[in-house]
């Protein structure tokens, strides 16, 4: 089961390749009421204690497989489920400090059935106090 | 109902001119009455939180609820792929909940790409695509979301076309596509007209036909459904008249029993269910109304659910069930 906010507390941690903390992963889930394909999607931004993310920063892994953000225009076949949280990685050498963080996310959608002038006018978007631990 | 507009209107008028002048001999046709159902949407916020689609069904069990619509895009697991297990796992959960797989809802999203909408063809590949599996887990009507234009939601140009062109494949699969007619769309209006002249000149029934919203008859709306139109800009506009569903009844495969709030007297205070139903009795419109609970805290646990419940127990006492 997933956590009711859009930031989940499971998988929050730092990532590491090689020995080397690289950046921190921040798993979201969806709070639309269907699954969208990537290409409806648009690029997430990642706020962390009020340091920035952004573009190529961020990648997006749904269901295993790991999609840079310029990329997701590309996949209009490939659907984030509802019941799966899409995994954000952000690079950022050194990670985050054990402790408490504010965390923020938002990112928008297109939706084919709203007005074109309301389009992508209701992105998601969440904060949330955080504790890393790993 | 596989009767034409015309047909329909001179049975109507036979009916009512047979009642007038008291002829006990005349019986209109009595095909039925509504039956009841939910949409799986009422429970988005819980889904997957605090409930398992085996859950909401469980749920629609203990209101003999027997009617199912799920949204293709977010209550099939690998959607649009799902497993052979998870499809016989689906079609267990129906026999074990007593459920009646009826409307699949499903979007052709004309904006997938950004920049252009799709093409007639791609628009047809993802329809077909979405009737095979709709017939796959046994539904019979497709609630086919189309893709808008401008403010009034008037759909997109080609939507004649690809409609057309599935229409066979609707036909061998046994599924009829019906677009949502939800507020502000009006029942009178070019919209509808167009449907209809389509329907019609196309003779697409039932292959291609219409879902009506109840929200469309929403007139009391609540406090706080005031205060957000306010905050937006906007105001409520007045409902449609329930009558000016009858015309349409016999393109009607499916409809949404929209709903806000409940009271805890058993009663839907925004929205006329007493004559809706009424209207739909008397007119033997024999469809399933699938629950769509659009209230507040739908993220509170069991709060969706007793809104259901208490619909259904009104639903009951309208249709003669209780």
């Amino acid at each position: 089961m997933l956590e009711k906010e859009m930031i989940q507390s499971r998988g929050f941690k730092n990532v590491s390749q090689g020995g080397k903390i690289i950046g921190f992963q921040v798993p979201i889930r969806s709070l639309y009421y269907r699954g969208v394909w990537l290409s409806q999607l648009r690029a997430a931004t990642v706020k962390v204690d009020g340091e920035k993310f952004e573009g190529a920063q961020i990648t997006w892994t749904i269901s295993g497989k790991t999609y840079a953000q310029a990329d997701l225009a590309k996949y209009s076949d490939v659907n984030w489920p509802l019941y799966e949280p899409a995994i954000l990685t952000i690079n950022k050498p050194g990670g985050l400090k054990l402790g408490n963080h504010e965390v923020e996310a938002s990112y928008a959608y297109s939706a084919s059935y709203m007005p074109p002038s309301m389009d992508l006018g209701f992105p998601a978007s969440a904060k949330r106090k955080m504790v890393l631990a790993g | 109902m596989e009767i034409s507009r015309k047909q329909f209107l001179k049975v109507t008028a036979a009916a009512a001119a047979s009642a007038a002048i008291g002829s006990p001999g005349i019986k209109a046709a009595t095909t039925g009455k509504p039956k009841r159902g939910v949409s799986i949407y009422s429970y988005s916020g819980e889904l997957y939180v605090t409930m398992t689609l085996e859950d909401c069904m469980a749920d629609m069990y203990g209101m003999d609820a027997r009617g199912i619509e799920i949204l293709a895009n977010g209550h099939i697991e690998g959607y649009p792929n799902p497993s052979d297990a998870w499809v016989k796992n689906w079609h267990a959960l129906c026999a074990k909940y007593n459920i009646v797989p009826v409307e699949y809802g499903h979007w052709v999203d004309s904006r997938m790409h950004e920049g252009r909408e799709l093409t007639t063809k791609e628009s047809y590949d993802t329809l077909v695509r979405d009737l095979k599996l709709a017939n796959r887990l046994g539904f019979t009507v497709a609630r086919t979301k189309l893709g808008v234009i401008d403010n009034t939601l008037t759909p997109v140009k080609n939507w004649r076309e690809f409609i057309k062109m599935a229409i066979p494949e609707a036909k061998k699969l046994n599924v009829r596509m019906c677009p949502e007619i939800h507020s502000p769309t009006r029942l009178k209006s070019k919209m509808l007209d167009d449907y209809v002249d389509f329907i019609e000149k196309e003779k697409t029934t039932p292959w291609f036909g219409l879902n009506i919203d109840f929200g469309v008859f929403l007139n009391k709306p609540t406090a706080a459904m005031q205060a957000q139109m306010k905050g937006m800009g906007g105001t409520m506009t007045a409902g449609d008249k329930v009558e000016d569903i009858v015309p349409l009844l016999p393109y009607v495969h499916a409809c949404h029993a929209k709903f806000v709030n409940m009271s805890d007297d058993f009663v839907e205070t925004t929205t006329p269910y007493d004559e809706i139903i009424a209207t739909l009795i008397k007119h033997n419109w024999d469809g399933y109304m699938l629950s769509e609970y659009e209230g507040s805290n739908k993220d509170v646990p069991g709060y969706s659910s007793d809104q259901l419940r208490k619909q259904h127990v009104l639903m009951k006492r309208l249709l003669g069930e209780a």
